[in-house]
């Protein structure tokens, strides 16, 4: 009996003491530990584009909702579409920050930490730091004082509650990282090329892209700090900008999966149908004033329901109108309520294949022009002025290969530069260029954010009843709620140096 | 363990075998009660035996016996009495029980106690009543029944999950709820799709998929002591379910248990909306289809001219009151079940049928189950048993209803539509010319009620198979080894179509998830029973146990149908179809044991222990051990009590206990999302940051009781007070997404509850005709959030879609605080105005918790000869809730709080920057959308009462079935959820909530809470 009992006990012991293998169960077979950087590169890339993850998620909301509206490049009757109306959406509000935080800067953050361990990897990390430059330039120029320094670091530090950085120090090391990672990248060592959706590899045209970001960041930046903007500026053109369309950055998209698709494409067309659904227009402010200038691009970006093209058939939508036939309808504002009357992007804008455009050749051109004009850097103002002008008005081939203005010089022709006007002059033709080159490229942020530098083309504000700011255009967009929620002191920080989170609030760069 | 499998299988084969019979005579004879009258329904059983049989109403028994064997009377209510055969009359009298001393209660690994013996607080609710009032998920039938179990049923529709948790909330972030074990068997009660923030459904989950009728018991061990025993994953509690077996002695029988419920609306009218003003913006109302896309009424006054609408079509400008009950049809529920008891000299057994159909509120959502169950208790030789339990599950549901955010949810709609809108209308113009949906409204995200009911397509299928083989072998009288395997394994297969013509996602999409599930338990035990001395008694255990634990799922999901409207994966574009699965892989491994020593039958002491070893912790602290200890002193057979004194207990107990982890959660991992340009894709896979030290979270509790009877037993009272502490808590806290990641795992956590529990019952009137009893349950649950983590004072749990309250765990706060965006006061409380005349945005302001700490249940009783009534009334104080139902019906100027303004616009009542009163007129329409981002005017407080249930039944007395085949027939008329007695949420039922995790105090357009009617039949032949 009792030899029975203790054979019992000793099986039952020994059932539970054999747990060798559990840390080998433990082990997710699904997913690796580790992956070649270049699959993150790519990953990285689709998600500051907006088509990774959520697809065209933070795209729809922060450029269409709020700054294709603002900047009144587009309009809607749609009370959805907030920034028409300076009207207040929490989630449409913020979701550029949340979105972008979690994906591209996350993957980023993962990126440079390991390719810093490793020499051979240096045009993989200078590219990824580049990379993130064009990301948190977007973040902070809608948001004003951001998480940089911290941010993306809960894994590689434990950082859970990163700080908010001043925009100026923001600033700051955006155009070091820019200097220094343009500098880095060497040809003589591993390029990736496939896993580049801009440039496939090309070291010299990410180094001229890292430039030409580095004057409009330079730019940008001289209200608040006019002499650090002379230095960048000349820094950036004596390093070499771009030189032709060929240097556009432009994430490469493909009608593959929806994390493939252009998320402006994917907004406007496939996936939330915006254009077909009548929930956007081009704005009157955008449409009268190619109008005005003639400009060749309106046949190709502009088109009614029903298809007509006819540069003179379009009609802008005004902003700031709702559907009602009340005091603020579009009825009321403009005696033709039928929505589809009304101009729309043409079918050859949004294609999922379509190349999302961040910075172009052209841009540069337009920056150098207002550069040269202040005495930064060398050169002729109007021959600068002019390749941009050709440069906006031809490259829209990217988008369809019908879309080929065949005579970029009448452009040039019918909107002179003013060699002999004054500065203000001067500004206000290049910085219209820039409204309509960001507007027919669905760059609608940096549309909103060079108005609030310039503050050209001049604008009427709306003023929809019930508005958020009184019936001036918004400065910036709210963080999201839930940073009160989850990095409640640093975000309390952040706002009280702005005075408050409002869409008035004046980010540093942004002087009156 | 191959041949402890073999063992089982064996033996089943070996029931055929039966043995002959020794030389017997009849016995036959009367039991009564002390020689007074017969006593109908005594069983009588041929002791050592399976034999046996029962009085009839006459008090008479007949039953074949040998002479010297020994037969056992047993009737519930009268002590047992053992008789030796001597004659073949015998006439037996039967003496009142004393005491309710003996009742015996199933407790950890399906033990059954005397209840005087346990230190520590177990409630037992009979099947029957589970029976009667049936809930297509029975777990919301104990509703208001158990002191201390708090049972959160959620606004999703027939066959969606609930929330149980008793004793508070252990886990900052992790599992709250208990243990659920059928037949000894652990299953999986994980919640198997449910809606998030971003809308979804709720695909039930394990519980929810019982059989009522099979239930013989539910035993609910609500401290950690009580389910010491089973270890870390019953650190929440456990609910024991012991289905129903064959009765020895009553031969075969047979059962048939019909029931049909009915479905209502239990708010059938929007009371508190505004049917004054249609659809419009402005003040204005459409005049053009284009404008009649809109889903606000803040449009003209209602006058009944005709007004265009968004289907081209002109009719009356006039309220629709309606549409509620023209959308949500009155549901049904059919269920049949049919049972075979049997039992023969070496066996009992009991095989059950049912069948249940359900047809929801919501047109075309169906649910339909079926459930196989076989029980076989064997006695294959004197030493020898074997006790079987297979049971198959098969559960089939079509649309289950969408919840939470709007796309392709019909109950958003619901609270969307503008007052001079009919659902009619929605019905009438569903679809375009092309099939689509015609959009209604200004938000392509909100569906066309119907279009979101009918064409959007959920189906799933779920086939579940339990069972357990538990031989035993009794080595000698007081010493026996037993051994159990029991597995619970599932296949599950949801499709949901996102149909063709959506105004959001034109081409359509496809989703898939497939999901298999097995756990498997292999349990050893040696226990023994001895008499140490005539004063000392052992009862002990060692047992080993092995749990594995594997499932698997995989998804399969794409965009964009190549033929419009042919619902396949193969007809998805191949580049946007995407697969992808979810490998899931736990062991623990345990030992445990357990001593239980009484004396005189009076003082008992029990400790038990446990070592758990976790695959899923970090190597280096995986293995924890669970010590308890349990004291029970009757003192009522202690020493000499004043007479009016019939029973008196008092108990304690101490236990630590703890849980694990999920699996992978101590590295980082990336997943591979694809390929772009020929480039392959990946990102870290997680959005919470691993934890590679993760060690397991501990629980202490301490709890002490007091149960007496008094005044002849017409008075009893259990009351228990409990302390648990939980340490090293795994907690997913929420970190800022500026870090790259939107929690982390955390190990620091501290949380403690802190409770009361009381039942009190009270026989009113006990006549032999008419009886009264009142029973009276409550608890009472403090919680506290001690410690999060270093330099962490509260994370967000989560969120409705809104996003304008957030459930918190807050240090120094209860669990499931609630928190939501504030309007900004000055000194004097005033509501702050910008310059525009709009509130100005203030913090996260804190409004308490979203669980109820208080929950009470009281069930009158009246039995008038064969018929009964009971009523039950239970409520639930101290809770807030977040109404996004009521937020949203704001935004579209449904509440009639919007009313006032429409003319001349609204000036918010507070003050402007400058202290002085607000004078800014806003127009009603931007005023009370704006109102949508704030969460502090839809925070209430979630206290109701109501009247749960109400059962009308009525037994055929068993003297009018004679020699007839029947030997029983019982009638009930059921009702439950019948009324809400006092609520404080307008519009809402506070018992809204659409998920049943830990984050509890919001509601977001969920399905409407229904008024459930129905009938049920017992035959018995």
């Amino acid at each position: 009996m009792i030899r029975k009992i203790a054979v019992i006990l000793a099986l039952t012991f020994s059932m539970g003491a054999c747990t060798k293998d559990f840390e080998e169960i433990n082990i997710n077979p699904t997913a690796p530990s580790k992956v070649p950087l270049e699959y993150l590169l790519g990953q990285a890339q689709l998600q500051i584009s907006g088509s990774a993850g959520d697809p065209g998620y933070k795209v729809w909301r922060a450029n269409f909702i709020y700054s294709a509206m603002i900047v009144q490049q587009m309009a809607s009757t749609d009370d959805y579409y907030a920034g028409d109306k300076y009207t207040y959406n929490a989630d449409n509000s913020g979701a550029y920050f949340a979105d972008s935080y979690v994906n591209s800067v996350k993957s980023l953050a993962d990126i440079i930490s390991q390719a810093a361990a490793d020499p051979a990897n240096v045009n993989i990390l200078s590219i990824a730091r580049i990379l993130k430059v064009e990301q948190m330039h977007i973040i902070t120029d809608l948001y004003g004082d951001i998480p940089y320094t911290e941010a993306g670091k809960a894994f590689i530090e434990n950082i859970y509650k990163p700080k908010y950085d001043m925009q100026q120090a923001i600033y700051a090391d955006m155009l070091k990282e820019l200097d220094e990672a343009g500098s880095a990248l060497d040809a003589s060592k591993y390029v990736p090329t496939t896993a580049d959706f801009v440039y496939k590899g090309d070291v010299t045209k990410w180094k001229k892209f890292a430039n030409s970001l580095m004057l409009r960041l330079a730019m940008r930046m001289q209200k608040a700090d006019a002499a650090s903007a002379q230095t960048w500026a000349k820094k950036a053109v004596d390093k070499g900008i771009m030189t032709s369309n060929d240097d556009t950055f432009a994430f490469i998209h493909s009608d593959g999966s929806t994390a493939s698709r252009n998320p402006n494409s994917y907004n406007l067309g496939i996936g939330r149908g915006l254009v077909k659904g009548d929930n956007l227009q081009w704005s009157k402010t955008l449409i009268d004033m190619m109008k005005t200038r003639k400009d060749p691009r309106l046949g190709i970006i502009a088109q009614l329901a029903n298809g007509d093209r006819v540069p003179a058939d379009q009609k802008g939508l005004p902003n700031g109108l709702d559907k009602s036939s009340g005091p603020n309808g579009l009825v009321t504002a403009t005696g033709d309520a039928n929505i589809k009357n009304y101009s729309r992007p043409t079918d050859l804008m949004y294609d999922d294949a379509d190349p999302n455009v961040l910075l172009t050749f052209a841009e540069t051109q337009f920056l150098k022009t207002e550069a040269i004009e202040r005495g930064w850097v060398t050169g002729t103002a109007q021959a600068t002025f002019e390749a941009g002008q050709k440069a906006a008005v031809t490259q829209l081939v990217v988008y369809d290969a019908t879309a080929v203005v065949s005579d970029p010089a009448a452009y040039v022709t019918a909107n002179p530069y003013p060699v002999s006007g004054s500065l203000a002059d001067k500004m206000t033709q290049i910085h219209n260029e820039i409204f309509i080159l960001t507007a027919s490229t669905f760059n609608h942020y940096e549309g909103w954010a060079n108005w609030r530098r310039t503050g050209m083309p001049s604008l009427t504000p709306t003023n929809y009843p019930g508005n958020q700011t009184g019936g001036v255009i918004p400065r910036r967009l709210i963080l999201p709620i839930n940073e009160k929620a989850v990095n409640e002191t640093n975000y309390n920080e952040a706002v009280s140096r702005i005075g408050g989170d409002t869409f008035l609030g004046r980010i540093w760069w942004d002087k009156q | 363990m191959r041949k402890i499998v073999l063992i089982p299988v064996l033996f089943l084969l070996s029931l055929l075998v039966t043995s002959g019979f020794a030389q017997e005579m009849t016995v036959t004879g009367k039991v009564s009660e002390d020689g007074g009258s017969e006593i109908a329904g005594v069983n009588v059983v041929l002791k050592g035996s399976n034999r046996g049989t029962t009085t009839n109403d006459k008090g008479e028994f007949s039953i074949q016996a040998e002479k010297g064997n020994v037969l056992t009377f047993s009737y519930i209510g009268y002590n047992s009495k053992d008789v030796t055969v001597n004659a073949s009359v015998l006439n037996v009298s039967l003496v009142v029980e004393a005491t309710a001393l003996n009742e015996v209660v199933v407790t950890a690994l399906g033990i059954k106690k005397e209840k005087k013996a346990l230190g520590y607080s177990v409630s037992e609710i009979k099947g029957e009543e589970l029976q009667q009032a049936r809930s297509t998920n029975i777990a919301n039938s104990l509703v208001g029944k158990v002191a201390g179990l708090n049972i959160t049923s959620t606004a999703t529709g027939p066959g969606g999950s609930t929330r149980i948790t008793l004793r508070g909330n252990g886990s900052i972030d992790g599992n709250n709820q208990p243990l659920i074990i059928i037949d000894g068997i652990p299953i999986d009660n994980s919640n198997l799709g449910a809606a998030g923030m971003w809308g979804g459904g709720d695909r039930g989950d394990g519980i929810s998929s019982l059989n009522p009728s099979e239930i013989e018991t539910m035993s609910v061990l609500k401290g950690a002591t009580a389910a010491a025993l089973y270890g870390s994953r019953a650190s929440n509690g456990a609910i024991l379910v012991t289905t129903k077996g064959g009765k020895i002695g009553k031969g075969l029988g047979v059962e048939i248990n019909s029931n049909i419920t009915m479905d209502n609306l239990l708010i059938t009218k929007w009371k508190d909306f505004q049917y004054e003003y249609g659809l419009g913006r402005n003040g204005v109302k459409p005049t053009t289809q284009t404008e009649a896309m809109l889903s606000s009424s803040f449009g003209a006054k209602l006058d009944g001219t005709n007004v265009i609408q968004y289907d081209g079509v002109s009719r009356p400008y006039s309220a629709v009151k309606d549409n509620l009950t023209q959308f949500y049809n009155t549901g049904s529920t059919f269920n049949n079940s049919v049972a075979l008891t049997g039992a023969s000299e070496k066996m009992t057994y009991r095989l059950s049928l049912a069948n249940m159909n359900n047809k929801g509120l919501i047109p075309d959502n169906t649910l339909d189950r079926q459930n196989y169950a076989l029980n076989v208790n064997a006695n294959l030789s004197k030493n020898f048993t074997i006790l079987a339990n297979v049971k198959y599950i098969k559960e089939k549901s079509h649309n289950r209803p969408k919840v939470s955010d709007s796309p392709g949810n019909a109950n958003y709609t619901l609270i969307n539509m503008p007052t001079s809108l009919s659902v009619k209308t929605m019905k009438q113009s569903m679809l375009d010319a092309n099939g689509y949906e015609q959009v209604w409204g200004d938000n392509i995200y909100v569906d066309n009620a119907y279009f979101a009911a009918t064409q959007f397509q959920q189906d799933d299928n779920k086939d579940r198979f339990m069972a357990s083989f538990e031989p035993r072998y009794n080595l000698t009288d007081w010493l026996y080894v037993k051994a159990r395997v029991g597995f619970d394994k599932y296949f599950y297969n949801y499709t949901a179509i996102t149909p063709t013509g959506t105004p959001y996602t034109p081409l359509g999409g496809y989703d898939k998830n497939i999901q298999t599930f097995s756990e498997v338990n292999s349990e050893l035990m040696l226990g023994l029973n001895k008499k140490l001395s005539s004063d000392f008694n052992l009862n002990a255990l060692v047992a080993g146990n092995l749990m594995k634990q594997l499932k698997r799922q995989d998804y399969i999901s794409g965009s964009s149908f190549n033929i419009p409207f042919f619902y396949d994966i193969g007809n998805i574009n191949p580049s946007s179809r995407n697969a992808s699965y979810q490998p899931y892989d736990m062991r623990i491994h345990s030992v445990y044991g357990s001593a239980e020593l009484s004396y005189k039958n009076y003082a008992y002491l029990t400790i038990t222990g446990r070592n758990d070893w976790f695959s899923t912790l970090s190597p280096k602290n995986n293995s924890l051990f669970y010590p308890s200890v349990a004291g029970s002193f009757v003192l009522s057979e202690a020493v000499k009590m004043p007479s009016f004194i019939n029973f008196a207990k008092l108990r304690g107990s101490w236990a630590k206990a703890g849980g694990g982890a999920d699996p992978y959660k101590l590295s980082l991992y990336y997943s591979l999302t694809g390929a772009h340009l020929g480039s392959p894709l990946a990102q870290i896979s997680a959005s919470t940051v691993p934890n590679a030290l993760l060690k397991p979270l501990t629980s202490k509790t301490y709890e002490f009781g007091l149960e007496t009877r008094i005044l002849n037993n017409r008075i009893g009272v259990d009351f228990t007070y409990y302390n648990r502490h939980t340490y090293d808590d795994i907690v997913s806290a929420s970190i800022s997404g500026t870090s790259g990641f939107t929690g982390a795992t955390l190990n620091l956590g501290q949380i403690s509850n802190k409770g009361v529990e009381l039942a009190l019952n009270y026989d009113l009137i006990k006549g032999s005709k008419f009886t009264w009893d009142v029973s009276f349950n409550m608890g009472y649950n403090k919680s506290l959030v001690v410690y999060l983590a270093d330099n962490l004072s509260n994370i967000t749990v989560d969120n409705p879609r809104s996003q304008t309250a957030y459930v918190f765990q807050e240090v120094g706060q209860p669990f499931s605080l609630l928190k939501a965006n504030s309007f900004v006061r000055d000194a004097n409380g005033n509501v702050v105005f910008n310059d525009q005349g709009l509130p100005e945005t203030g913090i996260l302001k804190s409004y308490g918790t979203g669980i109820s700490p208080y929950t009470m249940g009281i069930t009158n009783s009246f039995r008038y000869k064969g018929v009964g009534l009971s009523v039950l009334i239970d409520g639930r104080f101290g809770g807030h809730i977040y109404s996004g139902t009521n937020a949203l019906a704001t935004r579209y100027g449904l509440t009639k709080e919007t009313l006032v303004g429409r003319e001349g616009g609204v000036v918010g009542k507070g003050v402007n920057s400058k202290g002085e009163p607000n004078t800014v007129s806003v127009p009603a329409t931007q005023y009370y959308e704006n109102l949508y981002n704030f969460g502090e005017p839809f925070v209430y407080s979630s206290n109701f009462i109501k009247l749960r249930q109400v059962i009308i039944d009525y037994s055929v007395p068993a003297r009018v079935f004679g020699k007839s085949p029947f030997k029983g027939i019982s009638v009930s008329l059921v009702g439950r959820n019948l009324a809400i007695l006092m609520k404080k949420t307008p519009n809402i039922d506070p018992e809204s909530t659409y998920g049943n995790g830990n984050a509890q105090g919001y509601e977001f357009a969920g399905v409407p809470t229904t008024r459930s009617i129905g009938v049920n039949l017992n035959l018995k032949f």
